[in-house]
């Protein structure tokens, strides 16, 4: 099975970069690429100057050590918490997920399913291994030896995490087995995270629950708790798997062998855990059986969302109601994995907003939380809630064979995900204006008000700017669109990521050029009239321009979705 | 004409899939589109219905042509490929509901009810496609498709995963939509369904249009014997008898 599985991951490979340099005749995506090797080209090579005056020490950086001598016990701890994630928010694992060909070619053969596993993350590695690349390339300032010690050591981190969430895919699955046995063997692995997860958490609660003098000092206070006692030996397998990067020349090998030794660990425990193989598999879709079919969705579901759609109106109302259907039903209490991240995310921020102003009181917190959500709405939003175009691309078949105009078929596609993220986008508004008066104290009512209501316009004519340039890239490169959980992959799509980037900064400012200048032109008209309430009626001008460039972009766009050619949307295997 | 292809050729990079095709289905014929694999059948099925746009050459359904008055050629065109892609997240009624707003059905509730019942999807009007197997997701993308009253129906594979008795009526369905008068291309395998339904075939190889014409005619063409059937004809018209 090992020759086999080598045999199909080189000939994959080989045949997608085959693919992809063929798809590099058309200009466009030339240009992708030449945009890409250009970044690693000066990411790598250019910066002699900056990496000259940082040759006395380019073999140990003083992150690097730094973390050493702080951050890796921290580190060990974040890690811990990572692996104890998936067993309260189960996701599925990529690793398991296996391709309809993998299915029908590989399940038929005469394997064992734990070869199948193996296969799996026989095939895993050569994604693992080009980002661990990458991260090396990018790694400026280090030496030749330095990146690829820390190329390997990312790569360690890489499969022992897939392998980890694969393995405890399984273990789930095994918790749903009539056999008491396996069941029994698969509350091992939890009792020991578990009893590692109160030894440390018990020994960083009591360092939490005294008073501190700021971030810094609560942060010296877990760097000692969690590199002492017990402890530091409960965390030692989560520290071994992250310290090979962050190691110097002389500790990198004790370092790599620790490493090894947990993904040794880990892969071991995965390729034991394939007693309940089948049922994971088959989870991950493709040819599942009738009654797997039948626990893959919940009907109950179907008809709480209670919003028919009318059979008549215009095409974009009718793209906007599926799109809603799509979303309200996607979303499952395992969609809320994606919240903890976030939360943690918002939170540090709003943490140190709080201490920067000096700030009290659950209100303020409460208010710069809102404000920090507003703004990631308007920024990350349309990067996050990708149910238009980009997502429908996987049924493009479909779409082109609707007799509707072009024009009405973007903006109907665009229309659900710009509402859904505008209406975050004003809740968020709303609750942070709410409570403003304890996050800006020394601020006029009206002046918090106005600029509430300006957040609440302006930011939603942003939003809608930032799908239309999603689209605009989704009908001129196609190729390059992420179909579904499906990941572009290439040297021009990593090109097209920076130029997808700079675009929309690009666009944003451009879009945003016209309807700032006519808001502009209101707030000097009025603003020595009405004070800070003069931002409301400039940003209704600042939207009401920037809405109708969008609706000129959508019908000019029309064309060249008419053009676009089926055959060069990349398909997964 | 409903359907007429005029000197239609497509290319994917340097290999040509279909060249120079030009072929007619009138009102109530039932065309049969047969050729080996790799002929250009689904290439030719797939132009028709607005999904590849053509290298060459002209598309014209009910007197619209497909490249520059697109909209209304496809409202009058109904094409339901082999492949069954539904929306995940949508049921079984919520799709019809959907095709009958694009398309402007208007007594869409009666026509749903009945075609629910005769393609037997009733009880699945509110599963989602993926508490279906393969036959029914393909019966719900000949819903979609018969939903609306299109005077032009493209078939492609239009038995693949039907049951026997699905099989059955799918045939009837076929017969009874070209008799009342609508033009109907099918693209199958199955030379014995090509044989019984359809009143002309058209043979096509590697990418050519190779024979035109009814069984009959096409068995004078091929120099065949008396009495062979389609598949004898096919074999030797192919020339690989």
């Amino acid at each position: 099975m090992l020759s086999a599985s080598l045999y199909i991951t080189s000939c994959s490979a080989k045949n997608r970069l085959r693919a992809r340099l063929r798809r590099l005749r058309e200009p466009r995506y030339l240009i992708g690429a030449i945009a890409g090797i250009a970044y690693f080209y000066f990411a790598i090579f250019a910066p002699r100057g900056r990496r000259a005056a940082a040759r006395p020490g380019r073999n140990a950086p003083d992150f690097g050590a730094a973390f050493q001598m702080t951050g890796t016990s921290l580190g060990g701890l974040f890690v811990m918490l990572a692996a104890a994630l998936p067993w309260v928010l189960p996701s599925k694992s990529k690793l398991l997920q296996f391709s309809d060909a993998e299915k029908d070619f590989l399940f038929a053969a005469p394997v064992t399913r734990r070869a199948l596993l193996a296969h799996r993350i026989l095939r895993s590695q050569i994604g693992s291994l080009i980002a661990s690349l990458f991260i090396g390339l990018f790694a400026a300032p280090l030496s030749g030896p330095g990146r690829l010690r820390l190329a390997a050591g990312f790569w360690l981190i890489l499969a022992t995490s897939n392998i980890y969430f694969a393995a405890v895919q399984l273990t789930r699955a095994r918790l749903q087995s009539s056999v008491g046995a396996v069941r029994a063997v698969a509350w091992v692995p939890i009792g020991l995270l578990a009893a590692g997860l109160v030894v440390v958490g018990s020994s960083v609660a009591r360092q939490l629950m005294q008073p501190a003098a700021g971030a810094a000092d609560v942060f010296v206070r877990l760097s000692r708790v969690t590199s002492a006692g017990l402890p530091k030996i409960v965390l030692s397998p989560f520290v071994a798997v992250i310290r090979p990067p962050f190691s110097t020349a002389a500790g990198f090998f004790p370092a790599l062998v620790s490493a090894v030794a947990v993904l040794i660990l880990v892969t071991a425990w995965m390729l034991m855990s394939d007693a309940m193989f089948d049922e994971v598999a088959g989870q991950g879709g493709g040819p599942v059986s009738e009654d797997q079919r039948k626990t893959k969705v919940l009907p109950a579901r179907v008809a709480k969302v209670g919003w028919t759609l009318p059979l008549h109106g215009r095409p974009e109302l009718a793209l906007m109601w599926k799109g809603s259907m799509e979303t309200m039903r996607g979303i499952s209490a395992k969609s809320l994995r994606y919240l903890a991240p976030a939360l943690f995310g918002v939170g540090g921020a709003a943490f140190g907003i709080l201490q920067a102003n000096r700030l009290r009181g659950p209100a303020a917190a409460v208010s710069i939380i809102a404000g920090i959500v507003a703004v990631a709405a308007v920024v990350f939003g349309p990067q996050i809630a990708r149910s238009d175009l980009r997502t429908d691309f996987e049924h493009l078949d479909l779409l082109k064979t609707w007799p509707l105009r072009a024009a009405d078929v973007i903006r109907g596609e665009m229309l659900w995900p710009a509402i859904l993220v505008s209406s975050i986008l004003w809740m968020a508004v709303l609750v942070a204006a709410v409570f403003s008066a304890a996050a800006a104290p020394g601020m006029p009512f009206f002046s918090r008000v106005s600029f509430a209501l300006t957040a609440a316009i302006a930011g939603p004519a942003l939003i809608a700017a930032q799908y239309a340039v999603h689209a605009t890239f989704t009908i001129f490169f196609p190729a390059w669109v992420q179909i579904g959980s499906q990941r572009t992959r290439g040297i021009d799509a990593m090109g097209q990521r920076l130029i997808m980037l700079l675009a929309i900064v690009v666009s944003l400012a451009l879009f945003a050029l016209p309807g700032a200048l006519g808001g502009g032109v209101v707030w000097l008209i009025f603003r020595n009239l009405v004070g800070n309430v003069v931002f409301v009626p400039a940003a209704i001008v600042f939207a009401a321009i920037v809405l109708v460039e969008v609706l000129a972009v959508t019908e000019l766009l029309g064309p060249a979705y008419e053009r676009i050619d089926v055959t060069s949307v990349e398909r997964a295997e | 004409m409903p359907i007429a292809v005029e000197h239609f050729s497509r290319a994917y990079g340097a290999f040509t899939a279909v060249d120079d095709l030009s072929i007619t289905v009138g009102p109530g014929e039932i065309v049969g589109l047969i050729g080996p694999n790799g002929a250009g059948k689904t290439t030719t099925l797939r132009a028709l219905a607005g999904i590849l746009l053509p290298t060459s050459g002209r598309i014209v359904v009910d007197g619209h042509d497909l490249a520059t008055d697109g909209i209304a050629a496809k409202r009058r065109l109904a094409f339901m490929p082999d492949e069954p892609h539904l929306f995940e997240y949508l049921t079984v009624s919520e799709h019809l509901r959907l095709i009958a707003r694009l398309y402007a059905v208007p007594d869409f509730e009666q026509r749903a009810k009945a075609l629910l019942e005769e393609l037997e999807l009733v009880g699945k009007e509110q599963s989602l496609p993926g508490e279906l197997s393969r036959g029914m997701r393909q019966k719900v993308v000949i819903a979609c498709g018969l939903v609306r009253d299109a005077s032009t129906l493209l078939f492609d594979e239009p038995l693949t995963g039907l049951d026997p008795l699905g099989i059955r009526k799918m045939r009837q369905t076929i017969v009874a939509r070209g008799r009342a008068g609508a033009a109907i291309l099918v693209s199958s395998h199955l030379l014995h369904l090509v044989e019984e339904i359809c009143t002309r075939v058209v043979i096509m190889d590697r990418g050519k249009k190779v024979a035109d014409g009814t069984v009959v005619e096409l068995a004078a063409t091929a120099e065949a014997a008396a009495g062979s059937n389609l598949e004898q004809i096919f074999l030797k018209v192919t020339g690989r008898e």
